[in-house]
């Protein structure tokens, strides 16, 4: 299990938000890609378009199902992680790190959003 | 949920458990991707105790499956195999099954989802024909473990008394397999060689461990259903409810080795003689592509990458791990079947190219 950061925010949809400077930088936690299982494919979004909070703006499929991921927060796609589309394995190996799947310039604060210890709590009340 | 005398075994071994058709079954253990290279390139051992079975005994048994099963029993030796599909009057399948042609009785290992109304199906041909033999569901009444993948025969072996050596593909023995009386038939839904065991449930765990225990010194590892799937699909195996169903007959599946269209006296065979002459209006084709996204089964195929004509759909898709590349069973309009055609793959109104090549995806030692 990858340890997860505390300097970031959860959603109960198992994204994870990292805010710096205006820009919220999102990803899926360990969780999402464990439950996932093998993945082949990332489906990105396109840098400029504008997305609401609660938005299907992505989609990472595994060899058995597809994930669509939701923005938790509004505005516009500021940079994708390429990368992704030839190797999935960041998602795998470093899903709070290199793993990242697109940026948001936003003015949404983090308020709604979990903490790591509400997330792992729910984590644990779920299995 | 129903559960097979192994599931504790499954979850001790870490195995993520799912709802598969009211059965509580491993999916998978490490993952599908390693496990499908597992069983390709050493072996693995699969639970299917949820699989049901049938056995067929009385005077009329063998006229009876005759009477049924789409293939020809009569072509075939005691104690071997043979694939062959229950149809409806309409020729359509209700299951595809094996039968094991013994001496004394007719084995029918039948899916899951036939459980339901396979043994009820049969016993109504049964008493339509005034035949007289006697049907038995023994799902429960047997243990189901699969061994696939070129280990099998060196992990099985030093715990039977047959000669696995001489027992051939499709071939069965009734023999002992850690003492136990055990049905061992040389079959699989893998495209690798393989061992099907048949025997007292309440030794499947005995035997399970003991496999397993045997297993390790080769890398044999216990498998899910999501690299069965996979397996079958790269081995261009169908699985039934998607590439046939009650809509999809054997001949448009592609499956014409499983019917015998002389047997004019077995339930659907006239009508599914009767469509062949007016000729077929679609066709199953083995899809292929690098990457993209994965076309699941219902996934809508056109003739375009804009626009075009709806031109067939998939049946089953997957990522080949053997292969390296997407791949994908499909049925679509006769005039779409040819090798090297392109067909894109509607996934959420993005289209994906894909192209037809030959079938199936994978064969052993090619």
């Amino acid at each position: 299990m990858s340890d997860r950061p505390n300097d970031i925010r959860y959603t109960s949809s198992h994204e994870w938000v990292r805010y710096q400077g205006g820009v919220a930088t999102i990803g899926i936690t360990d969780f999402a890609v464990e439950h996932l299982g093998d993945l082949v494919f990332v489906q990105l979004p396109e840098v400029g378009d504008e997305v609401s909070a609660g938005d299907s703006v992505c989609e990472v499929e595994s060899v058995k199902a597809v994930g669509e991921i939701y923005s938790p927060v509004a505005g516009e796609i500021v940079e994708v992680n390429a990368a992704l589309g030839d190797d999935q394995g960041p998602l795998a190996s470093d899903p709070f790190g290199a793993g990242w799947l697109f940026k948001i310039k936003t003015d949404d604060d983090a308020s709604s959003l979990m903490d790591l210890a509400t997330y792992e709590a729910q984590l644990d009340a779920a299995s | 949920m129903r559960h097979t005398p192994l599931r504790d075994q499954h979850v001790a071994l870490g195995a993520r458990m799912v709802d598969f058709h009211g059965w509580e079954m491993p999916v998978q253990y490490r993952g599908i991707l390693d496990e499908t290279r597992c069983v390709r390139t050493r072996g693995g051992i699969f639970d299917l105790c949820h699989m049901g079975r049938l056995e067929v005994t009385g005077p009329d048994r063998e006229r009876l499956v005759e009477h049924v099963f789409s293939a020809n029993l009569g072509k075939l030796k005691h104690g071997r195999a043979k694939y062959g599909f229950l149809l409806d009057e309409g020729g359509f399948p209700l299951d595809d099954v094996l039968v094991y042609r013994d001496t004394d009785l007719v084995h029918i290992v039948i899916n899951a989802t036939g459980r339901d109304h396979d043994c009820a199906w049969v016993e109504s041909r049964r008493d339509a024909a005034g035949l007289d033999a006697q049907v038995r569901e023994v799902s429960d009444d047997q243990a189901m473990i699969a061994l696939q993948g070129p280990v099998s025969e060196a992990v099985l072996q030093p715990l039977c008394d047959a000669n696995l050596g001489k027992l051939r593909y499709y071939a069965f023995t009734n023999a002992r397999v850690r003492g136990i009386p055990t049905l061992i038939a040389r079959t699989g839904y893998t495209g690798e060689d393989g061992f099907e065991l048949f025997f007292d449930p309440a030794e499947a765990v005995a035997t399970w461990k003991a496999l397993l225990e045997t297993g390790a010194d080769h890398g044999l590892e216990p498998i899910g259903l999501g690299a069965r799937d996979l397996l079958r699909l790269e081995a261009g195996m169908p699985l039934y409810g998607q590439e046939i169903n009650t809509s999809i007959d054997p001949l448009e599946a592609d499956l014409g080795f499983g019917v015998d269209l002389a047997k004019t006296a077995t339930v659907g065979i006239p009508a599914l003689a009767a469509r062949k002459a007016h000729g077929l209006t679609r066709h199953a084709v083995s899809l292929a592509a690098e990457g993209g996204r994965v076309p699941r089964t219902d996934t809508e195929l056109f003739d375009a990458a804009e626009n075009g004509e709806r031109v067939g759909r998939v049946t089953s898709g997957g990522v080949s791990p053997t292969l390296g590349r997407t791949i994908a069973r499909a049925l679509v309009h006769t005039g779409y079947e040819s090798l090297g055609t392109t067909l894109w793959a509607d996934v959420r109104g993005k289209r994906w190219p894909l192209q037809v090549v030959p079938h199936p995806f994978y064969r052993r030692g090619a």
